[in-house]
């Protein structure tokens, strides 16, 4: 259950962040979640590709079809200037957010 | 490798999204699901395994519900392109209302017989409802009127069934009630006005003092009547109404003070009245009416008071009884007979003023209301039969992805178009039906020229119309909701229906039937009645016959003398008019208002004690009236000009008296007379006359007595013309006779004696024509009803009955089967429609005239009537229905 939880609040982030530099389809994002977060963090399909339509109906990503030799097409999500705004904030928020996480829970770990 | 795409799109179902969001949702998925089942195998996983992993992630979150939160559902009427797809309901709502004018564009038989339907039925109830509020409901135009009732005494054993009171009750009534907050007397009748301008005769009422009070109504200028106007010498004082003084006055405002001639006499007008105040029946002056305690002879006062707060009708009733009781008991030397238990009626005044009109309103009332329900039921099958001819249609948008609650609310804002089109076509003919009621003047009905299309109908009719809307949507759409688009598709390819849906256009029809038996049983026994009313003989020949009512002032003509000269004078002069065949005199005419009374004692014969004194009405005639007016003298002989005063005393007697007192023997020569004391003369029987219809060609035959006019005068009596011809082009040369012997004589209440019948008949004429006409109406929308559902009927078993031909069946036979089919539902109505009838034609009782409420001749002329229509209606479908060719119907499917 806590997973779930820390889920609904960096799932936006991690997206953003996997797609800032090249754009990926969604399985390939589901795997990336799962392999850098050796498998603490897991997006299935069910909960993946709504959190994906959300963020591409507020503009923030943009999807497209694109099709590669001997391949079924795939959907393709890049980051949209809006979507780069919304990041580098979100970032921000996150690390301060960790930080003052990590002092409280450090102090009181001493 | 498992459907991804089926359990895919079985989640994604209920989201109603558009065909390509779909389709794109169910790639990408897919793929997903396709890519993580490869990548399960190449762990090494078997098959079964990998699949049943990868589906358990499509389900590990509510997938439908999320989605649900992000994605739009399709537009629900793909079936009409360039629609908005904006999801706002008032769209949605203008885009059904836009496509339910073109669906009743595209089909415009059953739109016009639907909306004319409706507009039937609404705009004959909106006439009606408005009449009957107008007329019965609206309270009168005087301050808390429901507080003012009016009483009167009743004997209906001797055919009176309204005595008014004589001068002293009134004066008891007025001293000791103690239910009445205040109490009046009134007296309508007419006085010439004469002086500047032509003399007119003008209705009067004339009044106790407390009148004004008892009403409540202040005058606009001057004063109202003081208690001392009411005493005799001071008496001389008039209140005008509004519109008689703006009319012949005016409207000075200095008239006020100042003398008007009166019946010749000077008058002083102290009060005019504020405008719309006419109390009773139009009156145009009031003048003071000196009242004695003594007079117990004169029978003629009527009354209105005006009940304390918190005393009802029944507690003015008890008291009036006890005060007819003690007033009659305190008196036995006037009345040996009294004993307690007086009768009295006492109605508030609008109940009295209306009347007679009462009864037939309420009746049109019903009769209305049963011709909506039946229009309803009509409308309520037309929609089914739409709906089941579009049930294809309806299947294909389901499939199509429209939801059942947008295809329920496009059917019912498609009826509520139809609803509002009809009601609005409904108010413009309720309107014009309005028009029309109050252009056949009828007499009887009061304040029927003020009836206009009230807010109240206005409400009632558009009340009507949306229930009706709503209602006629219902039963399509609840059956739109039940249908399975895949049966729709392919039951609408063999166009059937089901049973729900016939069975409850069967219940529709079967109550059509019983309604429309219900109306035509009323309107026969209506008109039934009116024959035989037309059939009485009113004892008189009305044809070529004008009346005119001529009234002599006193004291100009204060002795009996000046007024026989005049009267002599003017029946010379007026017989001396081209196309004049008969004249005479009479001091009523028949079918003129009043009827003066006598009691009548026979020599002889005197009455049995306990037994009522019979009561006679009085007519004075000059010799020539029984000729003018066409009354035939049976034996004996009329009156002539030798029957004057100082010669003896005689009287001819209807031939109601001569049956009564001598039956078998022979009244000629026998005597009698009108009161028992020693000063009033026997007058002997000179002739019989058959007898005359006086008020109402309904009424029982009254005790009838005649004497000379010369040997008693009256002031007030009326001309009788027997014309060679038409007699309207009389009525000029009349005016100049009676102008020419005194210019200042008023000539008034001029009318033909058929056209006198004729208002007196106009009331029943009004309800037989209107009740006709909404049985007929009845009849043709039940038979259209029945022939639609027939009609549907066999369309839909057509191929049953080409089968069925094909097998060897004789067209007969087919014909009998639908045949006997509509005819059970029109005698299931009938039967149903047959018991209402026993039931409510009781409340026609008081319309009809010698004819039973239950005549057994009309129900079964109307119940014999009902059914050949019926089969007629169904005739032409059962034909049809032999004609179908099995091999057309077969290929059809």
């Amino acid at each position: 259950m806590a997973e779930r939880e820390w889920k609904k609040g960096s799932a936006e982030l991690l997206i953003l962040s996997l797609i800032e530099h090249e754009p990926r389809h969604g399985y390939e994002l589901g795997k990336l979640i799962e392999s850098r977060s050796r498998g603490v963090l897991r997006f299935h399909v069910a909960s993946l590709y709504p959190l994906l339509y959300r963020l591409e109906k507020r503009g923030w990503i943009d999807g497209r079809w694109v099709e590669k030799a001997g391949q079924r097409r795939r959907r393709y999500y890049r980051l949209t200037a809006d979507g780069k705004k919304i990041l580098a904030a979100q970032r921000k928020t996150w690390s301060a957010f960790a930080q003052a996480i990590n002092r409280i829970a450090g102090v009181q770990h001493a | 490798m498992p459907e991804w795409n089926v359990e895919i799109r079985r989640r994604l179902a209920a989201l109603r999204l558009s065909p390509i969001r779909e389709a794109e949702i169910v790639e990408e998925l897919s793929q997903h699901l396709e890519d993580r089942f490869r990548e399960l195998l190449s762990r090494g996983l078997s098959q079964d395994a990998a699949s049943r992993a990868a589906l358990a992630e499509l389900s590990e979150s509510d997938l439908t519900e999320a989605l649900g939160r992000l994605e739009r559902p399709a537009p629900s009427t793909p079936a009409a392109p360039g629609a908005t797809t904006a999801g706002s309901r008032v769209g949605q709502l203008l885009q059904d209302v836009r496509f339910g004018f073109r669906m009743l564009r595209t089909r415009p038989g059953f739109t016009a017989v639907a909306v004319l339907t409706l507009a039937l039925g609404v705009g004959a109830n909106t006439a009606i409802f408005s009449t009957v509020n107008g007329v019965l409901l609206r309270p009168l135009p005087y301050p808390e009127s429901g507080n003012l009732v009016t009483f009167w005494g009743t004997a209906p054993e001797k055919g009176l069934p309204v005595v008014n009171y004589p001068e002293a009750m009134f004066v008891f009534f007025h001293q000791r009630n103690r239910v009445f907050e205040s109490l009046a007397a009134y007296t309508p009748g007419g006085v010439s006005l004469s002086g500047d301008g032509e003399p007119e005769r003008v209705a009067t009422t004339w009044v106790s003092p407390d009148f004004f009070t008892v009403m409540r109504q202040v005058p606009i200028a001057g004063r109202a009547f003081l208690s001392e106007d009411g005493t005799r010498g001071k008496n001389n004082v008039a209140v005008l109404s509004h519109a008689l003084w703006r009319r012949r006055f005016g409207g000075d405002r200095n008239l006020v003070g100042k003398s008007i001639l009166v019946g010749g006499q000077p008058i002083v007008v102290v009060g005019i009245m504020p405008p719309g105040f006419d109390f009773p029946d139009r009156s145009d002056m009031w003048l003071p009416q000196v009242l004695s305690a003594e007079n117990v002879d004169d029978w003629y006062l009527s009354t209105v008071g005006r009940l304390k707060p918190g005393q009802t009708v029944e507690d003015a009733h008890r008291d009036v009884v006890a005060m007819s009781d003690q007033f009659f008991m305190s008196r036995p030397a006037r009345f040996p007979e009294a004993k307690p238990g007086s009768r009295a009626v006492v109605q508030p005044v609008l109940r009295s003023l209306v009347g007679d009109a009462r009864t037939p309103l309420l009746v049109l009332l019903g009769a209305v209301g049963f011709v909506l329900l039946i229009a309803a039921a009509n409308i309520g099958n037309l929609l089914l039969a739409r709906s089941v001819a579009r049930s294809r249609e309806m299947a294909m948008r389901c499939c199509l992805g429209a939801s059942t609650g947008r295809l329920t609310a496009q059917l019912l804002t498609e009826s509520l178009v139809l609803a509002v089109l009809g009601g609005g076509a409904g108010l413009l003919l309720g309107a014009l039906g309005i028009r029309v009621i109050q252009g056949l003047q009828v007499g009887p009905v009061p304040r029927l020229a003020e009836v206009r299309l009230d807010p109240l109908a206005l409400f009632f009719t558009l009340g009507v119309t949306l229930l009706a809307g709503v209602l006629f949507g219902v039963a399509p759409a609840l059956r739109v909701s039940r249908v399975d688009p895949l049966d729709g598709l392919r039951e609408g390819a063999r166009s059937g229906t089901s049973g729900g849906t016939r069975r409850l256009s069967q219940g529709f029809v079967v109550a059509q039937f019983a309604l429309s038996l219900v109306l035509l049983i009323g309107a026969g026994l209506l008109l039934r009645s009116f024959r035989r009313t037309m059939e009485v003989d009113p004892g008189f020949r009305p044809e070529n016959v004008l009346t005119a009512r001529v009234q002599l002032p006193w004291p100009k003509y204060g002795n009996d003398t000046v007024v026989r000269v005049f009267q002599n004078r003017l029946l010379e002069s007026v017989r001396s008019l081209p196309g004049v065949h008969q004249v005479g005199l009479v001091n009523r005419v028949p079918f003129s208002r009043g009827n003066p009374q006598s009691n009548l004692y026979v020599e002889g014969q005197p009455p049995k004690p306990g037994e009522a004194v019979p009561v006679i009405n009085m007519r004075g005639a000059s010799p020539g009236y029984f000729e003018a007016i066409g009354t035939p003298i049976l034996r004996g002989r009329g009156f002539l000009s030798s029957d004057v005063p100082g010669s003896p005393p005689v009287v001819v007697v209807d031939e109601t008296v001569a049956r009564q007192f001598w039956p078998g023997g022979d009244a000629i020569g026998k005597r009698i007379r009108t009161n028992t004391d020693s000063t009033t003369p026997w007058l002997t029987i000179v002739g019989v006359a058959p007898n005359v219809k006086h008020a109402s060609l309904r009424e029982r035959s009254n005790f009838e007595l005649y004497w000379p006019i010369a040997q008693n005068p009256t002031w007030s009596s009326y001309i009788v013309i027997r014309a060679a011809g038409a007699p309207e082009g009389l009525v000029a040369g009349l005016r100049r006779a009676v102008s020419e012997l005194d210019p200042t004589l008023p000539v008034s209440d001029v009318h033909t004696m058929e056209g006198a019948m004729a208002e007196s008949l106009s009331l029943a004429r009004l309800t037989n024509v209107l009740l006709t006409g909404f049985a007929g109406l009845a009849l043709l929308l039940a038979v259209i009803g029945i022939y639609g559902v027939m009609s549907l009927n066999v369309n839909g078993r057509l191929s049953e009955f080409g089968v069925r031909l094909a097998l060897g069946a004789a067209p007969q036979d087919v014909l009998r089967l639908v045949m006997r089919q509509g005819l059970v539902l029109a005698l299931l109505g009938l039967f149903i429609g047959l018991g209402g009838a026993l039931w409510l034609t009781r409340f026609l009782g008081s319309l009809l005239f010698e004819v039973s409420p239950m005549d057994p001749v009309t129900f079964l002329t109307v119940a014999g009537v009902l059914t050949i229509a019926a089969v007629a209606a169904c005739y032409i479908p059962a034909r049809r229905a032999t004609r179908a060719d099995p091999i057309a119907v077969l290929r059809r499917d």
